[in-house]
């Protein structure tokens, strides 16, 4: 317990000399829209020990830094390849030439060490410069199993675009999505970059829509596990589940309040009209919002926890609608195209993400959540189920695309689409984790 | 003051290694062992005993049965009715279906039956549930019309997830958009 007092007293004690030092500095605006790329190299990693790199992690680690800070779109990564090895004698800043650095105009360098050690442990030590000024900016050392690699790199990848945006990066979160083998679905999980993934759920019948708690430590989805669409809530760590509503007919489509006591849902109960409702988790107390004759669906929480955005099919054909939680107010959202469906509020609170049926084809397309801007960010394949990463710069959504549904990650402009499943089965309705804790 | 900077920069590094090395080798470890699943049924073994409240569940859709080839006369009155697209009215072929089930049904009054709603896949799958509940109810609705019992008849919504013929053509797509019908 004193050691932690100890080391909690370090931190702080380095978070105050490091801000004396000026490490306050903010080398990328994330929040200027003209923001330029930061050009970054990454050269090999060094294998500072005595066995053989029987892993490719000289290759493999980098890789993954290399990936982390491209998908962000706030870095240019330059080819490692222009880099003289022989101007890096080393990871410190000592051992680095630094006018070759400003030749191939690289602003920033990483620098990353590795040796295996016994049971199949490694450590890594990664250090980030300013490349320009020559100048330390961050450096770690890891020790973990040679299989938490990629784990390992995206913490550090975590802790550059810290240092350098001031802003959290999505490195470190998870997606939960629905892999469909033989006919039955379960949930998994993968990293955000879709590796990594792990079975949470083997009920081997159909387990639907899952949706991370704002603590990241539960998922709300739908099973027929037991005959009936009912909705239940898991807690990832601990592997209890609990059923939280099975009424008569549906109880789909979970969406958490931002403060994690509600969850908003639909039910169809006796005469099959769904309708929105929210259950309060600690009371079981049901409050119906919606009220009409027509299918009404899919709600999502805005991040405020005021509005909660749906489809409905009021006017004829299923469309997204806000309703104001306080005043009980409905305002349509969308009116291009006769299929818009799958709402999903920013974290950020200013734009839904919905998918759009248009030309035979679904898209994602994002609107203001005031209803007054819209976007198309997808063209190719079918693409459905859109979700945001927590910091609001990112969606994934499953797209048909290659053939089998699988899911991808872009940018929130459409913009950097990258493909993150693949192998046997169908991958859909993926949600993206809130920040998780360490 | 140089040198001042130059030190803090360096303590700041041993420390930040140093804190590191202190909590990065146990996070790296919790991260990664955390959701290991238990082997085989063993994974939900925690539901059942920590769960303390006792689940229960109307397995009832579980104990109707598909009719089967052999079962001739069954087969050409229960069969499956369609729907257009997004749409949950009763087309006319689909009604003279119904009439037919009814028929039977008052025929055979210790038969119950389960109505399984579906869609194609086009679409979202929790908008495609609602739908399927609506399609499954409005052939309950329309059999309890013509004098059918209300608890003679369940149903159950499977929205797009168990299509008939998985093919991604129009073809497909129609016979997907159907009522099924079980019997027990």
């Amino acid at each position: 317990m004193k050691k932690c007092y100890f080391v909690a007293l370090l931190v702080i004690l380095a978070i105050c000399t490091g801000q004396g030092a000026g490490h306050a500095k903010v080398y990328i605006d994330i929040y200027s829209p003209s923001s330029s790329r930061l050009p970054i190299v990454i050269p090999a990693f060094k294998n500072m020990g005595s066995r053989s790199d029987t892993r490719s992690l000289a290759a493999n680690m980098p890789r993954v830094i290399r990936d982390d800070l491209e998908f962000s779109g706030f870095f240019k990564i330059l080819d490692p390849a222009v880099l003289d090895e022989a101007l890096l004698r080393g990871l410190t800043r000592n051992e680095i030439k630094w006018d070759s650095l400003s030749i191939i105009g690289a602003e920033a360098i990483i620098t990353g060490g590795f040796s295996y050690k016994k049971n199949k442990k490694i450590t890594a030590e990664l250090r980030l410069f300013d490349a320009v000024q020559g100048r330390f900016i961050t450096g770690k050392k890891y020790e973990g199993t040679v299989d938490d690699y990629r784990l390992i790199c995206h913490r550090f990848s975590d802790e550059i675009f810290k240092k350098l945006t001031g802003a959290d990066s999505v490195f470190n979160t998870k997606i939960a999505y629905v892999k469909d083998i033989g006919a039955k679905k379960d949930l998994h999980i993968m990293d955000y970059d879709g590796k990594n993934s792990k079975q949470i759920t083997w009920y081997g019948s159909l387990t639907l829509s899952p949706a991370w708690s704002p603590d990241g430590e539960k998922i709300a989805f739908t099973s027929y596990k037991n005959g009936n669409p009912d909705l239940y809530v898991k807690e990832i760590y601990t592997g209890n589940v609990k059923n939280i509503s099975r009424k008569k007919g549906i109880n789909i489509a979970p969406s958490w309040s931002p403060d994690g006591k509600k969850i908003a849902l639909t039910l169809s109960l006796n005469n099959g009209n769904s309708e929105i409702y929210t259950v309060d988790l600690t009371s079981g107390k049901l409050v119906r919002l919606t009220h009409d004759w027509a299918t009404d669906v899919s709600p999502a929480w805005s991040p405020d926890g005021k509005k909660i955005a749906f489809v409905s099919s009021r006017s004829g054909t299923p469309q997204i609608y806000r309703l104001t939680l306080k005043t009980g107010k409905v305002k349509r959202l969308t009116y291009e195209g006769n299929y818009n469906t799958s709402p999903a509020w920013s974290p950020r609170g200013d734009l839904i993400a919905y998918a759009g049926l248009a030309g035979g084809t679904f898209n994602i397309h994002v609107v203001s959540s005031d209803g007054t801007f819209s976007n198309q960010t997808t063209f190719a394949g079918d693409n459905e189920d859109p979700a945001w990463s927590p910091d609001g710069r990112f969606i994934t959504f499953s797209s048909t695309r290659t053939g089998r549904k699988e899911i991808f990650i872009m940018r929130a402009d459409g913009t950097g689409q990258k493909q993150i499943t693949s192998g046997r089965g169908e991958k859909s309705d993926p949600a993206w984790s809130p920040l998780l804790g360490r | 003051m140089k040198q001042y900077v130059k030190r803090c920069m360096s303590i700041f590094f041993i420390i930040t290694l140093a804190s590191c090395l202190a909590c990065a080798k146990k996070q790296v470890k919790d991260d990664t062992t955390a959701m290991q699943p238990p082997a085989g049924t063993a994974a939900e073994q925690p539901e059942a005993m920590q769960e303390g409240v006792l689940e229960e569940s109307d397995l009832g859709s579980k104990e109707f049965k598909e009719i089967t080839e052999d079962e001739a006369e069954l087969r050409t009155v229960f069969k499956d009715i369609h729907f257009d697209f997004d749409d949950f009215s009763l087309r006319p072929d689909a009604k003279e279906t119904l009439n037919g089930i009814a028929e039977w049904l008052l025929k055979n009054t210790a038969t119950q039956i389960l109505i399984e709603g579906h869609c194609d896949e086009r679409g979202t799958n929790e908008y495609n549930l609602a739908l399927g509940e609506r399609r499954a109810k409005s052939a309950k609705k329309y059999l309890v019309q013509l004098g059918l019992a209300p608890k003679r008849i369940s149903t159950i919504s499977y929205g797009e997830e168990k299509p008939l013929d998985p093919g991604h053509t129009e073809e497909a797509w129609a016979k997907n958009r159907r009522d099924h019908f079980l019997i027990r």
